[in-house]
């Protein structure tokens, strides 16, 4: 049987976050660099930071003529920034930030709607390929594979899901009481990108480094990938918009074997296998890869379709086509 | 305890954490820092920061820092400058980069940094200036992006600071009395833009 080219969109999709992590590091040396250049002192640069500015130059010189204002281009965040002149800024800032105002600013609202229109139509995409966070948590959660596989009983709790929406609720009403974007403090993205900001450019972390690694530890000992499942407020906002997703996984119950590798791959501890997906699937293709015989592709369609029944290349579909035989070969009636 | 009673504990804890937010909006005073040019009032400014670090990431100069938990939880990751470290040199470009006008955009343009900018105000030492104890110095005012207008000298080089003064901080950097006689009181509390 031929492989359908999809199993492969999981290794773009790593493609993707590791881009968007590389850029959040080289983003601050740029800073550097800029500054190195605005202040016209190189011969007063120590040697590392000369190191700094010659591969930043070797880097950007094709692009930029004047690297103090034309680098400008391209800064910020996933949390807020500017790519390539256009500014982008996460969906959950404008909704944390309108909280915290008690008012819509509108440039700021603009700057989100492309990620809302994107979410809309391809779903919770940002949380599989876009976030830093992302990168780190499905790195440390194979961490927390090896570790179980060596015995030790880690990240087995199961909590409810629904917890992350209360989370969303609760920080939004949490910023309008007290004026303060409180969202910003406790979202990993956001987070990730600025300490790696300070770290680089600024010299030390920041506060919030201290509850990632908090997130971390309740990711190994509590429950795995807890904090996207369970807690971020920016994947149940994600979630929310992408409820009505127009591209999504599916199942060809014709071509499943009922193997539940889907179920075990997904990051999410979303139900393949039972066709269940709804609107925390992130579209990251990670079952699609795993799937031994192809049987899970995307589709265009508003709505998941509901469970199937057993996939019909596994045991259960034939124990009950056999039965079923059996009984109208018993059944009098019908041999009659 | 519970691991399920623990997370439970510690929900209950952030959100009892959040709540004094409100009362400590307003900034210490043991901490002199300026926002950058631009800045809305500190509650307004507050509200409207998403806390993306863009306006230091375009600072050409380094002056924009970002607190960590001196100045309370409220200011955490919000962006300040103490001039006497590294001072503003009016080049808006912060102002630009904010996605959410907590920094309004303000033209690199003399009129409109002296309508829109208030970072603070300078005031001198005069106890500590050295021209004012009569040995001539005038650097404040050499430094001064805005001179005679922001800050004019008289006899000896003495400076007085005038009205239109955005409170940069340029000659607070540029002092050479340690400790400085000139300093930047901030502006945060004021009411009007």
């Amino acid at each position: 049987m031929r492989r359908t080219w999809q199993r492969h969109i999981n290794k773009l999709r790593w493609v993707s976050l590791s881009i968007v992590f590389l850029m959040l590091i080289l983003l601050p040396f740029l800073h550097l660099y800029q500054t190195y250049e605005a202040a016209h002192a190189y011969d007063l640069l120590a040697p590392d930071e000369k190191a700094i500015y010659d591969a930043m130059e070797r880097l950007t010189a094709p692009f930029v003529s004047d690297p103090v204002t034309d680098l400008n281009a391209l800064k910020g965040t996933t949390w807020s920034g500017t790519l390539f002149g256009l500014k982008l800024s996460d969906p959950l800032a404008v909704v944390g930030q309108s909280a915290a105002g008690l008012t819509i600013y509108w440039p700021f609202l603009l700057t989100a709607l492309i990620p809302i229109a994107v979410t809309l139509v391809l779903g919770r995409v940002y949380c599989g390929w876009i976030c830093p966070a992302t990168l780190i948590y499905e790195l440390h959660d194979n961490l927390a594979a090896w570790l179980r596989k060596a015995g030790l009983p880690v990240s087995r709790r199961k909590l409810d899901r629904r917890l992350k929406y209360l989370v969303l609720a609760a920080g939004t009403i949490i910023a309008a009481i007290s004026g303060t974007m409180v969202f910003a403090a406790v979202y990993p993205p956001a987070i990730i990108g600025r300490e790696i900001y300070y770290a680089i450019a600024v010299g030390g972390f920041g506060a919030g480094i201290v509850f990632f690694i908090l997130t971390l530890a309740f990711d190994l000992m509590v429950t795995r990938r807890g904090f996207c499942r369970y807690v971020c407020p920016g994947g149940a906002l994600y979630s929310l918009l992408g409820r009505f997703r127009l591209l999504r996984i599916q199942r060809k119950v014709g071509q499943c074997n009922d193997c539940a590798k889907c179920n075990v791959v997904c990051q999410f501890g979303l139900d393949p296998l039972r066709d269940g997906f709804g609107q925390e699937c992130n579209n990251c293709t990670a079952c699609i890869a795993v799937c031994p015989t192809d049987a899970l592709t995307f589709r265009v369609a508003f709505k998941d379709q509901p469970f199937q029944g057993p996939g019909h290349l596994g045991h259960e579909y034939r124990r009950r086509q056999e039965n079923r035989q059996a009984d109208a070969h018993s059944d009098p009636g019908e041999a009659a | 305890m519970q691991r399920r009673n623990f997370l439970y504990t510690l929900i209950a804890g952030a959100v009892g954490a959040a709540a004094p937010l409100h009362a400590r909006a307003t900034p210490r005073v043991s901490v002199r820092f300026l926002r950058p040019p631009g800045a809305l009032p500190e509650d307004d400014y507050l509200s409207r920061c998403i806390r993306c670090g863009k306006c230091g990431e375009v600072c050409p100069n380094r002056a924009i820092k970002f607190f960590r938990f001196e100045n309370g939880l409220a200011s955490l990751d919000t962006p300040y400058i103490v001039p006497r470290e590294q001072a503003c040199i009016l080049c808006m470009k912060c102002g630009e980069a904010c996605p959410t006008g907590a920094l309004q955009p303000i033209e690199r343009e003399a009129e409109a940094i002296m309508q829109n900018v208030r970072m603070g105000r300078a005031r001198v030492d005069r106890t500590i200036c050295l021209s004012w104890q009569g040995k001539t110095c005038g650097v404040c005012y050499r430094a001064c992006p805005l001179q005679d207008v922001a800050i004019r000298v008289g006899r000896l080089e003495q400076p007085h600071v005038l009205d239109a003064c955005v409170g940069c901080g340029l000659c607070e950097r540029s002092c050479i009395q340690i400790p400085q006689a000139i300093r930047i009181i901030p502006d945060h509390q004021r009411k009007v833009v």
